[in-house]
């Protein structure tokens, strides 16, 4: 199953890029994608208490199983205005 | 000579992400009508000063198509709970020098009640929900300023915990 992964803020900055592709077993979720993502940026790690998800371009809980072609975003706090 | 119709300007809702500054003249002008007796606005700007340190510059970006679907419910949102005509929710991304305008809302209404309580309410919200993120730029580095999390997330992750 492959889905469309977004960073932006200080996460692009950590992961070196703002969009990605990856493959996934089926019934993975957005928690899991993210543990993908520590494994080789483990400066992930003390951020994921304060980032949100989102699917499709909807918030979204982290238990959320993922579907083949979601675009998923993990968003930082939000600073605009 | 032009017929009415014709002279009458166009108003109706607006919600954008530019890269060109931003024109807060146009955005009144846009969501005033002959029946409106108010239009608030809240012009957001570069401020030269940030936790104690001088601001240089400042950069916006923003998920783009989630940011601008955001807005449309935000301007929805005050549809319901305000008497208001129109709104216009502008925000610029790019590179913004001090005493630019990083945001401009317009809200028109009859009175002057709703078009306040309706642009304070997207303003706030804006500032909760909308994923823009800025950086501050200062001589000696620069950092993401510290946001907020958008609260229906809160939800979610809390549910995820439970």
């Amino acid at each position: 199953m492959r889905v469309k992964v977004l960073f932006f803020g200080r996460l692009k900055e950590i992961v070196g890029r703002g969009e990605d592709a990856v493959d996934l077993a089926d019934g993975a979720r957005i928690e899991e994608l993210f543990l993908y993502y520590r494994g080789s940026f483990p400066e992930l790690a003390r951020y994921r208490s304060s980032l949100v998800a989102s699917r499709n371009q909807e918030f979204t809980p982290w238990t959320a199983p993922l579907r083949p072609g979601d675009e998923i975003a993990f968003l930082p706090p939000v600073s605009g205005g | 000579m032009r017929s009415m119709q014709e002279m009458t300007p166009i108003t109706e809702d607006l919600f954008r992400l530019i890269r060109e500054p931003i024109d807060p003249l146009a955005l009144i002008a846009r969501v005033r009508a002959p029946e409106d007796g108010a239009v608030a606005a809240f012009d957001g700007r570069v401020r030269n000063h940030s936790g104690g340190r001088s601001t240089l510059y400042l950069e916006y970006e923003a998920y783009e198509p989630m940011a601008l679907a955001k807005l449309r419910e935000i301007g929805q949102e005050i549809h319901h709970k305000f008497a208001i005509h129109h709104v216009a929710m502008v925000h610029r991304l790019g590179k913004l020098e001090i005493g630019e305008t990083s945001v401009f809302i317009a809200v028109s209404a009859a009175h002057r009640g709703p078009a306040f309580e309706a642009c304070r309410f997207a303003i706030d919200s804006l500032k909760r929900t909308v994923p823009i993120w800025k950086k501050e730029f200062f001589a000696d580095g620069a950092v993401w300023a510290e946001g907020e999390i958008p609260p229906l997330a809160s939800h979610a992750r809390s549910a995820e915990s439970s």
